[in-house]
C-alpha cells in the first residue's frame, strides 16, 4: 500500500450505503456523522433516487454520542424512519465513529426484526474496507437476514438466474448495464434476478435469490464474494466470467458460456447470438468510411485508469473490435494479490492472433497513473490516445491531447441516465462515444 | 510558584483515590490550593473529599445541558477548599470512556478551571493508560508529573511498568516526568525493598511507603480521609508525610521500562525465592 492516496476512484465501505438506494424501495438508514452520507452521495451518487441523497436517514453521531454510545439514538432513528419512510427494505449502517466505539447495532437492529420488520444490519465503518468489498457484504447481510427469512420459491426454479455485474453507482452506467445485460440473458430464454435499479422486481425478487438455478458473476472479483456466499448457502453454482461483456465478440462469448454452464438449447442460443450479430454489425459497417477516410487521425492507443472490470472488459473490445492498441492499464480497485494474478492472467490472453503483454500496474493510487501516462505519450508523438479514466483526467486528456472516455467516478463531464457499455447495445454505445469525442475536435 | 499539574495512575483497585485524596488533604493542611479531577466514569475520586457522592459529573451535564454550562455546575468544594470536579463516563460496556475523558478536559480549560491561584491539579485516571484518552492527562500541557501506585503485588508491578512505556512516549516529546512511585503497602514480604529495587529500576525513586493500615477502610466507610475523620491516627501522619515527599520533590525522570524479563527477575529476587525458601522450611 502506498503511504498516501491522491485520487481513490471509490469510496469507503460506508460507500455500499448506495447499493441500498438502488434496490427499489430500499431504504439506508446511516449511524455515522452527519457528512459521510453526503460526501458519499457527492462522489458517487447519480439523483437522489427513492431514498437516497438528502433523504438518507441519520444519525448524525456527535460527541455524546460517541462519549455515551449511541445505541437509543439510532433506535429512535429507525423506529421514526419505518414511520415516515414507506420502504420495503431499511438497511442500518455505521460509519467510523459508531464502528470504533462499538455500538451494539445488531442488538438494535434485533428490536425490529422480531417484530417483523424489514430491517437488516450491517457494519460498515469507513475503516473496514472500500465500497467494492462492502457492497458484496451488503448484498450478502440481506440475503442472510432478510432473504432467507422470507424466501418465496418452492426451491430451484429451471431458469431462473441471478446476475451479478455493475456496482450501482460505483459504475457510473450500473442500471444501463444491468438493463443490457438482462436483455440479452433473457434473450437466451432465462428469467433474470438483476436485484438493482430499473429492470429489478425489488424485493419480491430478492427473495427468489435462493431458488435460482445457477448465478452469473460478470465482474472480476466482486460478485464473486457473493456467489460463493450463496453457493455455500444454498448450494446454487456460479459461472464467474471476469469482466463486462462490450461489443459483438466479447457479449457472444459471455452468451455461450452462460448457455454452456446452464445447459441451454444449443441451437437456439446460437440463433439468438446470429440475430443479435447481424444487428450489431450492420452497424459497425456504418463506422468503416469513417475509420478509413477521416482525416485528423483516430485513437490507436489506450492508456486506462479504471477497477478491474471495466479495464479487462474495454480493452479486449477496443483491440478487437477496434484496433485500438491496450497502452499502460492503471487498476485502481484495489485488488487483492490473488486476484492480481487472475486478472494478469485474463490480460495475457486478450488477443487470439498474437501474444500480447499489456502493462498492467495495481494501484489504487491513481494520481500516481498521470505522470506515468504523460511520459508513456512522449514515446509515440504520431500517435493519437483514448483515455479511459474518470473526470479527473481531464487535464490529463489536455495535456496530451488525448481523447477521454468517463467510465469511472467521478464522472463530472457527463450526464448519465440509461447509458450503458454492456452487450452489443453496450459496444455500439461506447463506439459512439469514442467516436464522437475524436469528432468533436474536428474544425 | 507555579501551577503543579499531577497524574496518579496505578492498577484498578490499587488505592490511587485513596491516596490521592489523603494525599491532597495533606496537602491542603500545608496551605495549598488544590483542584482534583477524577477520570474514571465510575466518578468516585472525590467521595472521601466531598463526604459523599452529590457529584454531577462533567459528561452528565454535559448531556443532560449541553455544553452551555457554568463550573459551579461541575465543581464542588470539598475538604479544606479542595476543588472536586468528576469527569464521569458511559455506562459500563457502552460508549468510549477515553474520549469522555477528552471531551470533559476541554470542557475544564474553556470554562476556565484553571485559575493562577491553585498550587496543584490532580488527575486521578482510571487503571491502566488503555487508549489515547486515558493520555489526556499527560500529553502536552497537562500533567508534568506523574505518580504510579503500586504495591509488592506482581500484577501492580506490572502495571506500573506498562505505563512507565506510555509516559515514556509522551515525555520523549514533551514535558512528563515520572516523579516517583508510591507504595501502598499490601504487607507482601519485603514489599518495601521490592518496591525500591524496582523504582530504581525504572531510574526512579519509590517516594513514599504508605502503611496498610485498616483506619483506611473506617474512614472510607465514613465517606471521609483518615486527615478529616481522625486526624491525629499515625495514618493521618503517614499522609501528611507523603504530601511533604510530594511538595519537596526534586527527581523528575523519563522512566526506562523494563522488559518483561527483566521486571520477572525482580521479581523472582525479591518474592519468588523467599516463597520457594519457605515452602522448603515447611
Amino acid at each position: 500500500m502506498p503511504e498516501f492516496i491522491e485520487q481513490p476512484r471509490y469510496t469507503c465501505a460506508l460507500g455500499a450505503l448506495q447499493s441500498v438506494v438502488a434496490i427499489k424501495r430500499g431504504v439506508p438508514i446511516l449511524h455515522s456523522g452527519p457528512g459521510c452520507g453526503s460526501k458519499i452521495h457527492g462522489f458517487i451518487g447519480q439523483g437522489e433516487g427513492y431514498a437516497g441523497g438528502n433523504t438518507v436517514p441519520c444519525t448524525n453521531a456527535e460527541e455524546r454520542d460517541v462519549v455515551f454510545g449511541g445505541e437509543k439514538k439510532l433506535h429512535t432513528l429507525i423506529e421514526n424512519s419505518l414511520k415516515v419512510i414507506d420502504g420495503d427494505l431499511y438497511v442500518v449502517m455505521t460509519g467510523c465513529t459508531a464502528a470504533i466505539v462499538g455500538d451494539d447495532i445488531q442488538s438494535v437492529a434485533a428490536d425490529f426484526q422480531t417484530e417483523g420488520k424489514p430491517v437488516v444490519w450491517i457494519e460498515t465503518g469507513g475503516f473496514k474496507s472500500n465500497n467494492y468489498v462492502s457492497h458484496a457484504q451488503v448484498v450478502n447481510a440481506i440475503i442472510d437476514q432478510y432473504v432467507h427469512k422470507n424466501r418465496t420459491g418452492g426451491g430451484v426454479q429451471k431458469g431462473l438466474v441471478n446476475l451479478f455485474a455493475s456496482i450501482p453507482y460505483q459504475d457510473p452506467y450500473w442500471n444501463g448495464n444491468l438493463e443490457n445485460l438482462k436483455r440479452i440473458l433473457e434473450g437466451l430464454g432465462l428469467r433474470v434476478n438483476v436485484l438493482f435499479g430499473n429492470e429489478s422486481g425489488g424485493v419480491e425478487e430478492w427473495k427468489t435469490i435462493p431458488d435460482a438455478q445457477f448465478n452469473i458473476v460478470a465482474d472480476a472479483w466482486v460478485g464473486v464474494r457473493i456467489a460463493k456466499h450463496l453457493q455455500i448457502k444454498y448450494g446454487t453454482p456460479y459461472l464467474h466470467f471476469p469482466y463486462i461483456p462490450i461489443g459483438g465478440i466479447e457479449t457472444s462469448k459471455f452468451l455461450r458460456a452462460v448457455a454452456e454452464f446452464g445447459g441451454l438449447d444449443k441451437e437456439k442460443t446460437e440463433a439468438y447470438i446470429k440475430a443479435q450479430e447481424e444487428k450489431y454489425y450492420s452497424h459497425i459497417e456504418k463506422l468503416a468510411d469513417f475509420m478509413l477516410e477521416f482525416r485528423y487521425g483516430i485513437p490507436n492507443r489506450v492508456y486506462t485508469i479504471a477497477d478491474s472490470t471495466y479495464a479487462l472488459g474495454f480493452s479486449r473490445f477496443l483491440l478487437n473490435e477496434l484496433g485500438i492498441i491496450p497502452g499502460k492499464q492503471f487498476i485502481v480497485d484495489n485488488v487483492s494479490e490473488k486476484n492480481q494474478k487472475k486478472i494478469l492472467e485474463s490480460f495475457a490472453g486478450i488477443s487470439e492472433y498474437k501474444k500480447r503483454d499489456v502493462e498492467v500496474i495495481f494501484d489504487p493510487d491513481a494520481g500516481a497513473a498521470a505522470p506515468q501516462i504523460e511520459a508513456e505519450a512522449k514515446k509515440y508523438p504520431d500517435k493519437r490516445f483514448l483515455i479511459l479514466g474518470s473526470g479527473w483526467d481531464k487535464h490529463l486528456a489536455n495535456k496530451i491531447k488525448a481523447d477521454l472516455l468517463i467510465i469511472s467516478p467521478p464522472v463530472t463531464y457527463r450526464l448519465v441516465m440509461n447509458c450503458g457499455y454492456a452487450g452489443y447495445e453496450g459496444g455500439l454505445r461506447a463506439i459512439e462515444d469514442i467516436y464522437d469525442r475524436v469528432l468533436a475536435t474536428y474544425r | 510558584m507555579a501551577l503543579r499539574q499531577v497524574a496518579i495512575y496505578g492498577k484498578g483497585g490499587i488505592g490511587k483515590s485513596t491516596t490521592t485524596q489523603n494525599l491532597t488533604a495533606g496537602l491542603s493542611e500545608l496551605g495549598k490550593k488544590i483542584m482534583v479531577v477524577g477520570c474514571d466514569p465510575k466518578a468516585d475520586s472525590t467521595r472521601l473529599l466531598l463526604n459523599g457522592l452529590a457529584q454531577k459529573t462533567v459528561l452528565d451535564t454535559l448531556r443532560e445541558e449541553g455544553d452551555d454550562i457554568e463550573l459551579t455546575d461541575i465543581m464542588k468544594i470539598g475538604f479544606n477548599g479542595i476543588r472536586c470536579v468528576e469527569s464521569g463516563g458511559p455506562e459500563p460496556g457502552v460508549g468510549c470512556a477515553g474520549r469522555g475523558i477528552i471531551t470533559s478536559i476541554t470542557m475544564l480549560e474553556n470554562l476556565g478551571a484553571y485559575t493562577d491561584d491553585l498550587d496543584y491539579v490532580f488527575y486521578d485516571v482510571l487503571g491502566d493508560v488503555v487508549c489515547g484518552g486515558f493520555a489526556m492527562p499527560i500529553r502536552e500541557g497537562k500533567a508534568k508529573e506523574i505518580y504510579i501506585v503500586a504495591s509488592g503485588e506482581m500484577m501492580a508491578l506490572y502495571a506500573a511498568n506498562n505505563i512507565c512505556k506510555g509516559i515514556k512516549k509522551y515525555a520523549l516529546k514533551g514535558g512528563v516526568r515520572l516523579g516517583g512511585i508510591i507504595c501502598n503497602s499490601r504487607n507482601v514480604d519485603r514489599e518495601i525493598e521490592l518496591l525500591r529495587a524496582f523504582a530504581k529500576e525504572l531510574g526512579s525513586q519509590l517516594i513514599y511507603f504508605v502503611p496498610r493500615n485498616n483506619v483506611v477502610q473506617r474512614a472510607e466507610i465514613r465517606k471521609k480521609t483518615v486527615i478529616d475523620y481522625d486526624p491525629k491516627n499515625s495514618q493521618a501522619g503517614e499522609y501528611r508525610n507523603l504530601a511533604r515527599a510530594i511538595e519537596e520533590n526534586q527527581m523528575f525522570v523519563i522512566p526506562k521500562p523494563m522488559t518483561q524479563e527483566r521486571l520477572e527477575e525482580i521479581l523472582v529476587e525479591y518474592g519468588l525465592m523467599d516463597e520457594l525458601k519457605d515452602n522448603y522450611q515447611i
